[in-house]
């Protein structure tokens, strides 16, 4: 369960990224995140495995507070939390495989890690990943190989190989054409169903977030301007997400 | 932007018949010209560059090298030994050099490191080893372990080291950082997010960087003898001053081989690298 | 569904086989290597030199680091910037022709090979040799340390200039064609400007190696810094060891931040 209660995140130079968050998500919600650019949404997400710091407020991730976590314990709670990226961030040159396999890293003995000698059991959840996202089939092609859409199903099985209580996806179909958005939100969708992972996604493209996901949170300026179900979002719920008002314009500045 | 320049020499405005004007700076070209003959002749009176002296003592130039490129190769099986002991000190000095400099080039590495401090500190340090010529490395590494191969392998590993790691941290920092910003947020240790996500894009460049160190070095590695810190050099610069050309030449052209050789197949294994 | 996956590992690719050739070949190289080097132990009197060397850069003499006279490092590092400066031109001007009969878009293709012969043959005689060869003509000194400096210049110089010419751009030419200019202006006005800023690049980059080559060329006898640098250290006087060093150190570091700054310039456009 993901707890922000009274959340703000003031940069250094002034601006609010965020402004009092009260949320709460709970364990296998599948969770859309929408807004204007620079509204807030992506510092929401980035804050929750502490990619971004947060300035006031408590956040806390199944109990633990998330600013108290320092080195060690941040590794160890960030294993439990995928991340998807807008450019994928896989390793180019590197096999499927091998990619998935990287989730498995901060597990390894160094010079496991070192050489690249994965274990067999490694290497099956590896294999099992690939399966689940459908593409066990390219397994040893290398990785740029692969469209955008297989390329961000490999993401997804990297990420599905750290068996993560919570998936956090930043703009995860923005670099794909239709048709692959829809499939790589459907993914999604299924995962979320099977596992009873909690997903979290900020996308821009409304249709797409109110067709898949189950709850909407609006951003905009920083705040929380509409939470509930996607399928009680209206065009003037819309319209009210994506105003242009004057923090709004202070935000983006 | 005006400077002491313009002021002496200003610049040329040209108007046109409809009245548009564009203004030219003068040259700078005149007094950098005079500047650089300047130099010269300062510098040709400083090492007291005498042209006579050239013409007339000039031919002894080319007896010396018409004698080189007679080369009798009967003194070969003196040359053998030497030789190898410069290439193989250039392989094991390189090598020693190269894996070093990885690791500490990631350290110098702006988008890896964030310790300000250390950065600056481990990158002068590599200027200042790479100011030091080979030559005088391996002076002070004979004072230090005697003379013999083992100094000369120290400074020419120490030489590939700083030459390496500048290259290769320069490189560290074009680098596309997703995959190590993705490896962060799986949890692993910037070590590890590095060796899992970086290396795999730097290996090929780290490779063919160590070949490239390999080859330049065999070259300059032929001196270090001449100071006694192993090689062909001692033998040479004897050969040179009992003024036995012929054996001379056989050196320089059994050296040319095997810097061909070395070259070759690096130029060919860097080759598959990229 | 078990079963699937299984097969799947199965396929893996298999990599070992080349990596275990690679390792054993590696280890073959460095063990062959490894056998020439003979570690004689730290010297006896090693660990002393290197402090004396330590202490000698903390506490420079500073009487020679500072003084103006012929012994004085400032003196020093004026020869060997001369040295390395008449030596760069000289070389630069040796290889211009060479240049061209090496590019391969403007010889014909035996004279290329020739000349990627000549030039190699000319960098493998390590500059000392050089060096030994001009001190019969002229004598020790700063003299005989220009000469070695040109010759050594002249192989990458020639390689690197024609890098140059061979990049040349045919269009601009065309362009000066088409205009109506005769061989000579499109050579003056169409290939001269594109060599002119390149060569100079190559020269001061050569000059950043010469500094460095003809610091050590006193080891010779050439002149130079080197010269009283070699003779401080096998007398351990360590203080003047520690100003020389200095000196040295910052002619470099001085230098390549000023060739740096002017090949960006260059790069550039004035």
């Amino acid at each position: 369960m993901i707890e922000f209660k009274d959340v703000s995140k003031v940069y250094p130079n002034g601006t609010r990224g965020l402004s009092h968050i009260d949320l709460t998500i709970d364990q296998g919600e599948f969770v859309g995140v929408i807004g204007r650019s620079g509204a807030g949404k992506s510092t929401l997400i980035r804050t929750i495995n502490r990619m971004i710091d947060i300035s006031e407020g408590s956040l806390t991730v199944d109990g633990t507070e998330v600013s108290s976590l320092q080195g060690k314990s941040l590794r160890r709670f960030r294993r439990g939390i995928g991340m998807i990226f807008q450019s994928f961030n896989l390793v180019t040159r590197a096999t499927v495989a091998n990619n998935v396999l990287a989730a498995k890293v901060p597990d390894l003995p160094f010079w496991r890690v070192l050489l690249g000698w994965f274990t067999k059991k490694d290497k099956l959840d590896a294999l099992e990943a690939l399966d689940k996202v459908g593409i066990l089939d390219k397994a040893y092609t290398r990785a740029d190989q692969l469209s955008g859409g297989q390329q961000q199903r490999v993401a997804l099985a990297r990420t599905l190989a750290q068996n993560p209580r919570v998936i956090l996806a930043d703009e995860p179909v923005a670099s794909l054409d239709p048709i692959m958005a829809a499939q790589v939100m459907g993914d999604f969708k299924r995962i979320n169903q099977n596992e009873n992972i909690t997903i979290l996604i900020n996308i821009h493209h409304v249709e797409l977030a109110l067709e898949y996901t189950d709850r909407i949170i609006g951003i905009n300026g920083g705040e929380i301007v509409y939470d509930g179900p996607s399928s009680q979002v209206t065009k003037e719920i819309l319209d009210r997400i994506y105003a242009d008002t004057k923090e709004e314009r202070k935000v983006t500045a | 932007m005006k400077n002491a320049y313009d002021v002496l020499f200003p610049p040329q405005t040209v108007t046109l018949a409809n009245g548009h004007s564009v203004t030219k700076r003068a040259s700078r070209m005149p007094v950098i010209f005079a500047t650089v003959l300047i130099l010269i002749f300062l510098s040709l009176r400083l090492t007291q560059f005498n042209v006579s002296i050239l013409v007339k003592r000039g031919n002894q130039f080319f007896v010396v090298l018409a004698q080189i490129f007679q080369p009798d190769f009967s003194y070969a099986k003196y040359v053998w030994v030497p030789l190898f002991n410069t290439i193989q000190m250039s392989i094991v000095g390189a090598f020693a050099g190269g894996v070093l400099a990885l690791p500490f080039s990631v350290v110098c590495s702006s988008n890896i490191n964030t310790n300000k401090m250390v950065i600056n500190i481990c990158r002068l340090l590599l200027s200042i080893l790479r100011t030091l010529p080979t030559l005088v490395l391996a002076l002070i590494a004979t004072l230090i372990f005697n003379l013999g191969t083992f100094a000369g392998t120290v400074a020419i590993a120490i030489f590939n080291f700083s030459m390496v790691s500048k290259m290769m941290y320069e490189h560290i920092e074009t680098l596309d950082m997703g995959a190590y910003e993705a490896m962060e947020a799986l949890g692993a240790t910037r070590i590890r997010a590095f060796i899992s996500a970086m290396m795999p894009q730097v290996m090929p460049v780290y490779l063919s960087t160590c070949l490239y160190s390999v080859e330049t070095t065999v070259r300059s590695a032929s001196v270090l003898g001449y100071v006694g810190a192993g090689g062909i050099g001692l033998v040479l610069g004897e050969r040179l001053s009992l003024r036995e050309y012929y054996h001379v030449g056989t050196i320089i052209f059994m050296l040319l081989g095997a810097v061909f050789v070395i070259e070759t197949v690096s130029r060919y294994c860097r080759k598959k690298l990229s | 569904m078990e079963d699937k996956i299984n097969r799947m590992l199965e396929k893996q690719p298999q990599h070992w086989k080349t990596q275990l050739a690679v390792l054993i070949g590696i280890i073959a190289l460095l063990g062959w290597s490894g056998s020439a080097i003979e570690f004689r132990g730290i010297s006896a009197r090693g660990p002393a030199m290197a402090l004396g060397i330590l202490n000698g850069l903390i506490h420079p003499d500073t009487e020679i680091l500072f003084s103006l006279t012929v012994d004085g490092v400032p003196y020093l590092i004026l020869e060997t910037l001369a040295i390395a400066f008449l030596g760069t031109i000289i070389g630069t001007i040796i290889a211009a022709p060479l240049a061209f009969l090496t590019a391969r878009n403007v010889t014909p293709k035996p004279v290329h090979y020739t000349m990627l012969v000549v030039v190699m043959l000319i960098r493998t005689f390590p500059s000392f040799i050089y060096g030994l060869m001009f001190i019969r003509i002229t004598g020790p000194g700063a003299f005989a340390g220009v000469l070695t400096m040109s010759l050594s210049s002249v192989g990458m110089l020639t390689k690197r200039n024609a890098e140059v010419v061979e990049d040349i751009d045919r269009g601009v030419l065309e362009s000066l064609g088409a205009a109506g200019c005769t061989g000579f202006q499109k050579i003056r006005y169409g290939i001269l400007p594109q060599l002119y800023s390149n060569f100079v690049s190559n020269m001061i980059y050569r000059f950043d190696i010469n500094m460095k080559n003809a610091s050590v060329l006193g080891l010779v006898g050439a002149g130079g810094i080197g010269a009283p640098l070699i003779f401080n250290m096998n007398s351990y006087r360590w203080n003047a060891v520690g100003s020389l060093l200095i000196g040295l150190v910052v002619m470099v570091l001085l230098f390549e931040y000023i060739s740096t700054r002017i090949r960006i310039k260059l790069a550039r456009g004035f």
